[in-house]
Parts: structure tokens; C-alpha cells; sequence
């Protein structure tokens, strides 16, 4: 019953700050960062202004822009309700877990990163997006879900004990899943250089096309593109280790890993082909970080020697 | 396992339903910049000079893209960092020839052509940034009727805001001239408005 509360508040917490690394990617793709020019309030608001009468005196008001305003005040507010999920998880933690080291650590870890992440938003903000900075917020936000995912697993794993009970370790395996891991990380810092430099490069440059800003960046945009095929061989040799794997939710996260790594290629080619459209950059992003949290529970799942 | 289809058949829903909420903010968002760029007022008509003896009108305004501010070379807070930055501008869209700088002294009494010149020998490196200057009533109208901005006890008294003017002089925004925010604010708003042509 505890168990259950903790798995289930856990794997609200992780779905919503999945959900807030889409939101975060949106701001970042309609780039509506500086919607609101002061933090945590709006124009100096709790609930952003809908007209510029609303903007008190001593803040410039033609800033003002309602949509970006509110697109941006829509990430704050589902951080902030992460924040709470977040804060829930660490009650019941510290209330009946206290002695269980996976579930303790993981709820506190979650609550130092998603604090952390939260006053990195605010140095964003100040910075006037400083793409090195809005970069990192997206690493922390991806370091979240990586801890969140490990305390579903974990609970999990403590909920359903006979499941996992038969199961061999494989230490090939678990090894592949770790470098998987590893390499994803590695993709995702050079998927986030590039954006990064993108950036820059289109501030120094503003009236370069999207084709030519693609153009003028390092060559390593070549390595993201070798390391994405690096990766897909990878996940084919992991899902035919687990094609025959006796655990349906197993075999589900092989299939997932392997299609999502399939669907991350193709629209990172369309990216590339089609001039950056917006919506596929923000489904580029998102994909990736799904991944960080999946192959966690993945591991998770096949290497079982060590609990009870 | 039907269970499991249920919960993806939900999933792959929701990832939907993301896509359209995502597709259509962005497209809320690009809207919501070209709406953001309103008709303000049309400059009316104006003659000062350039540091190099040239008329400067009103007419000098067509079919060029403007930023246009108030200034005076002896100024410590302000002016320096407004300059600053519209150097910076000058300098990131040095290739389109749609762009102009305009920089009115509100000080013409000590502001000769000369010492407009090598100020703007600090801050200028293209030779579309013109440093205005005219008789201080003349000035003073301008900047009050013309462009909306204060202008009482001057030199001091100037606006530290930085105007943009479209290729058919009209005023479409104002950016406080030593914020940063507002200085990315209106480069966006300079692609914005070259890209509409």
C-alpha cells in the first residue's frame, strides 16, 4: 500500500516533468524565453497581464507581447506544480521509506534538482537567454527524469517482487544498456552544442537563413549524425538480446528504445532537409529525453541480482 | 496486455494531441510578433543636418529600415551604452543595405558637426549611422510631436529610448535603449520587419 503510493506519485511526478521538458522545448523553439522579463513574477504579476494597462510604471511595457508572455508563464507554472509532485514524493519518502536507501535518495535527489533547475530558470531569465545556460537548463531537466524514472523502477521492483524474482542477470547486457546510456548523454551534448552554436551564431548573424546558419557550424554537427547510427546499431543488438525475454515490460522498452532511435534519426535528417521546422526540433528534443528515462528502467528491470 | 494497448493507444494520443497544442502556439507565437509591431504614428516633416553638412529630411526615411535616437556627445549615463548598442546592431546587420541608424544631439549648442563627427567615429563603422543636429526648438518639436518622447530640461532630459521606424516612417515600436532584453527584443524585430520586405 505504501509501495503503491509511493510508485504512483512517483510516476506522476516523472509523466508531468516529461511533460515540462516539452513545455520548456516549446519556449524554447517559439522563442518566448524573455515572454516575461522579471521572475518568478510576470510584469510584475502573479498571473501575467492580458493588456498593457496591466504593466505597472516602473517596467518598460513595450516588451509586452500577451502570447509569448503567457507561453512562458505556462513552463513556470507546470514547474512550479512538478515542484509540488515533486515535494508530495519526498513526504511519503521521509514518512515510510526512510530505511530504503533507492527510494530515500532518489526523492531527495529529485527535490534537489528540480529546486536547482528552478533557480537556473531565473538565471536564464537575467542572462536574456544565454544559450549555454538555457542548454544546461535542459541537461538538469534531463538529469530529473533520470532520477524520477529510477524511483518508478525501484518502487516498482518493490511492488511486484515475485515478477523479477526468476529473472538472470546478464552482465553483457546490463554493460550495453550502461554504454547505451552513456552514448545517448554524449548525443544529446552534441544535439544541444549544435543548437547552442546555432544560437550564437544567429545572434552575432541575424539575417542568415536557417540553411546557412546549418552551414557555418563545426563540423562535429557530422559527429551527432555518425554517433545517431553508432546508436542504432547499438539498440539492435540490445533488442535481439531481449526479443526472447520472458518479462512483457522488457521486451516492450528493447522495442521502445530501438523505434524511438529510429524516429530520433529521421527527424533529425528532416531537420536538416527541411531547414529546422520548429515542430519537429521540439519532438527531436523531446524523443531524446525519453530515452535518458526509459533505459534507466530498463536497466533496472534486468539487473535484479542485487535486490532482495 | 490489453491493458498495456489501452495505456498505448493513450500515449500515442496524447503525444498527438501535443503535437497539435505545439504546432499551433508556435504558429501563435510567430503571429503574435508581426501583431506586435503596430502602426504607431507617421514621422511628420523634418530638416536637420548631418555631421558632414548634408540635409537630413523626413524623406530620408523611405525604404529604409530606422533606429533612431536622442543623444548628446557629453553625456555620462545613458548615451554611451544607447550608442553602444546601436553600433551593435550596426555591426550584426552589416549586409543588408534596408537597415539605417539615425542619432539626433539634443545638445547643438556644444554639439558642432565636427564633435558629432568624432563621436561618431567611436561608434559608427558603416556609413549608414547619421548624426543629426539641428536648432534646439526644432529638436525639441521632433521629439515631442514627432516621435512622442519627452523632452523638457535638455540636454539631460532626453529619452534613452531607441525608436524603430519602417520604410514608410512609421513609428512601430519603442525599446529602452540600455536594457539588453529590449536591445534582443528589437533585432528580432528588425529581422521581423526585413523579412516582410
Amino acid at each position: 500500500m505504501k509501495k503503491q503510493l509511493f510508485f504512483k506519485s512517483a510516476v506522476v511526478s516523472t509523466i508531468l516533468s516529461y511533460l515540462l521538458i516539452f513545455v520548456g522545448g516549446l519556449v524554447r523553439v517559439s522563442g518566448s524565453g524573455m515572454g516575461c522579463p522579471d521572475w518568478p513574477r510576470c510584469f510584475g504579476r502573479w498571473i501575467p497581464p492580458t493588456n498593457v494597462d496591466q504593466i505597472p510604471s516602473y517596467i518598460d511595457p513595450t516588451a509586452f507581447n500577451i502570447v509569448l508572455a503567457w507561453i512562458e508563464y505556462g513552463n513556470r507554472s507546470l514547474g512550479v506544480l512538478v515542484g509540488f509532485s515533486i515535494i508530495v514524493l519526498n513526504i511519503i519518502a521521509i514518512y515510510y521509506f526512510r530505511k530504503e536507501a533507492k527510494l530515500f535518495v532518489s526523492a531527495i535527489l529529485s527535490l534537489i534538482l528540480v529546486l536547482a533547475n528552478g533557480a537556473l530558470g531565473a538565471i536564464v531569465v537575467s542572462s536574456v537567454l544565454n544559450p549555454f545556460l538555457v542548454s544546461l537548463h535542459m541537461i538538469l531537466a534531463l538529469m530529473l527524469v533520470s532520477v524520477l524514472s529510477y524511483a518508478c523502477i525501484e518502487s516498482y521492483k518493490l511492488i511486484h517482487v515475485e515478477k523479477f524474482k526468476n529473472l538472470e542477470g546478464n552482465k553483457t547486457l546490463s554493460n550495453s544498456l550502461i554504454l547505451l546510456w552513456i552514448l545517448i548523454f554524449v548525443e544529446i551534448l552534441l544535439g544541444t552544442g549544435i543548437r547552442t552554436n546555432l544560437e550564437l551564431v544567429s545572434i552575432e548573424n541575424p539575417l542568415l537563413s536557417k540553411g546557412e546558419l546549418l552551414n557555418a557550424l563545426d563540423s562535429y554537427k557530422y559527429f551527432h549524425s555518425f554517433l545517431g547510427f553508432t546508436l542504432l546499431f547499438l539498440s539492435i543488438y540490445i533488442y535481439t538480446k531481449l526479443r526472447n525475454n520472458s518479462l512483457y515490460i522488457v521486451k516492450f522498452l528493447g522495442i521502445f528504445i530501438l523505434g524511438m532511435i529510429i524516429i530520433q534519426i529521421f527527424l533529425g535528417e528532416m531537420m536538416v532537409f527541411f531547414e529546422l521546422p520548429q515542430l519537429t526540433r521540439l519532438f527531436h528534443t523531446w524523443g531524446s529525453s525519453w530515452l535518458v528515462g526509459v533505459i534507466i528502467i530498463l536497466y533496472n528491470c534486468i539487473s535484479n541480482e542485487q535486490s532482495k | 496486455m490489453s491493458n498495456l494497448n489501452k495505456k498505448l493507444i493513450i500515449a500515442f494520443f496524447s503525444v498527438f494531441i501535443l503535437g497539435i497544442i505545439g504546432l499551433f502556439t508556435i504558429d501563435q507565437a510567430t503571429q503574435s510578433r508581426i501583431n506586435n509591431l503596430p502602426l504607431i504614428t507617421e514621422i511628420p516633416a523634418f530638416e536637420l543636418e548631418n555631421f558632414d553638412g548634408k540635409s537630413f529630411t523626413e524623406a530620408n526615411l523611405d525604404n529604409q529600415i530606422t533606429v533612431a535616437s536622442f543623444i548628446f556627445t557629453q553625456c555620462e549615463g545613458a548615451c554611451p551604452i544607447m550608442s553602444t548598442n546601436m553600433g551593435l546592431l550596426q555591426k550584426r546587420f552589416a549586409e543588408s543595405d534596408e537597415l539605417q541608424f539615425i542619432s539626433i544631439t539634443t545638445d547643438p549648442d556644444y554639439d558642432s558637426a565636427n564633435v558629432l563627427k568624432e563621436f561618431s567615429k567611436k561608434y559608427s563603422n558603416k556609413n549608414n549611422w547619421f548624426f543629426l543636429r539641428g536648432s534646439i526648438d526644432d529638436v525639441v518639436e521632433l521629439s515631442q510631436d514627432g516621435f512622442f518622447l519627452s523632452a523638457s530640461l535638455l540636454p539631460l532630459g532626453h529619452s534613452t529610448r531607441l525608436i524603430l521606424i519602417d520604410k514608410d516612417r512609421n513609428i512601430r515600436k519603442y525599446y529602452e535603449g540600455t536594457v539588453d532584453a529590449n536591445i534582443v527584443e528589437l533585432q528580432n524585430d528588425i529581422v521581423t520587419l526585413i523579412k516582410q520586405g
